[in-house]
């Protein structure tokens, strides 16, 4: 019953250029604490009509998911699954602000339809006249993995055959400022804040486009010792680090325990951290395995262990949140 | 009455983010929904909310909005009629 399934396509709007891989080989580095992604020229692709009603994360999550369907060559995927850890939130501020100041009347409609989660990915099955699942994962910081898991799932059953998987967050300076004070972002040495935009199709049809196979999504709640490994032929893991020393430690240790003498990488040095920032360490491990390359800013550099590397077959994409829930993505080149 | 019409359009055009559309773009006698600005069902509810807000006119009857919002001059004629704000 089980099938092959292949990441045919990514397409990205973040802090790096936007709808390019250019990253790989120039990527743009940022000192600041915050950063808001890198928009593309919207008035290229939407009409004023059409952009009116649309927020920034809506304009995003529309042009990455048009972008990977035509890349992929699937114009009506058989799903269409996000994940968003805040969803809508600026149109949500707007919404709840202007609830609070208006005495809770006279609201406008228009963002109080933008404020709900699964505008997203309700609006890109609109867009591309898709009528089949349509689903919404709010998870906060394992949201596109429980996505990804639901595509992964459903298309090794044979439900599906086609999987549209985005993963979307804004980051508004007012909600910045929040978990700066929460102690979640805006720490001594981290990463910065960033914002997530990105699609990917999934088929269970390998194409010439293909990056890569999913081997195996599995998320994992609890104690991570208790985790059983099921894969130990894995090259490289691509962790969650970002710089923060408290969370940052809690990789390590879990990798040295699971994943004894095999090289970590990172991604949210580039990408910054997000609810569904984890999505970045999926697309550039893909990208690693597509090109047979990994480019050096993705190596930690300080972290301690040295071997010497072989051919990078298999990446693990391994994310925790609050060491509580673990999320693994297994990828690999060998299809 | 001159003057009611172009802010109303420059009303219009915030509240609908109208981008790159200038109130002189806006024919006052063109429909505003299906042809001229190509209005729908959910910019007729933002119209509602913008006559409330500014001019204190509340629509109770909701068969009234297709004669009302007919145009802009028919909307601002309304509005000089009926307006308490």
């Amino acid at each position: 019953m089980n099938k092959n399934i292949y990441i045919n396509s990514i397409k990205q709007i973040s802090a790096q250029p936007p709808l390019t891989d250019e990253w790989f080989d120039n990527p743009v580095f940022y000192n600041e604490q915050y950063i808001r992604a890198t928009d593309a020229d919207y008035k290229q692709y939407f009409s004023p009509l059409e952009a009116r009603r649309l927020g920034k994360i809506l304009k995003r999550a529309l042009l990455t998911s048009r972008e990977a369907m035509q890349e992929s060559g699937v114009q009506n995927p058989d799903a269409i699954i996000t994940g968003t850890g805040l969803g809508c939130i600026e149109n949500t501020e707007i919404f709840l602000d202007k609830l609070v100041r208006e005495g809770e009347e006279l609201l406008n409609p228009t963002h109080f339809m933008n404020s709900t989660h699964n505008t997203i990915s309700s609006l890109v099955a609109i867009d591309a006249k898709c009528h089949g699942y349509n689903s919404t994962y709010a998870h906060k910081g394992i949201s596109f993995e429980c996505a990804l898991q639901d595509a992964f799932l459903q298309m090794q059953s044979g439900k599906i055959g086609t999987a549209l998987v985005g993963a979307h967050d804004e980051m508004t300076p007012a909600y910045f400022t929040l978990l700066k004070k929460a102690g979640y972002l805006g720490v001594e040495n981290q990463v910065f804040a960033g914002e997530t935009a990105l699609a990917m199709m999934l088929s269970t049809e390998k194409t010439e486009k293909s990056l890569c196979k999913i081997e195996n999504v599995e998320k994992f709640y609890g104690d991570i010792s208790q985790y059983a490994i099921r894969d130990t032929q894995i090259d490289h893991i691509m962790v969650g680090v970002n710089g923060n020393a408290a969370t940052d430690k809690i990789y390590y240790e879990n990798c040295k325990k699971l994943f004894p003498n095999i090289p970590l990488l990172q991604y949210k040095n580039i990408f910054g951290e997000s609810y569904t920032a984890p999505a970045f360490g999926v697309y550039a491990a893909a990208l690693c395995l597509k090109k047979e390359k990994i480019p050096n800013q993705l190596r930690i550099k300080n972290y301690e262990l040295r071997i010497e590397e072989k051919k990078t077959n298999k990446i693990l994409i391994y994310n925790h949140f609050e060491n509580k829930n673990h999320t693994f993505v297994l990828l690999s080149h060998n299809f | 009455m001159e003057n009611l019409i172009v802010k109303l359009k420059e009303e219009i055009i915030e509240v609908l983010n109208l981008e790159d559309v200038k109130p002189a773009d806006i024919d006052e006698n063109a429909p505003l929904f299906g042809e001229g600005l190509g209005l729908d069902s959910i910019d007729a509810l933002e119209l509602i909310v913008l006559m409330e807000k500014n001019y204190g006119i509340k629509l109770k009857d909701p068969a009234q909005g297709k004669e009302i919002f007919k145009s802009i001059a028919v909307m601002a004629e309304y509005i000089a009629a009926n307006r308490s704000k």
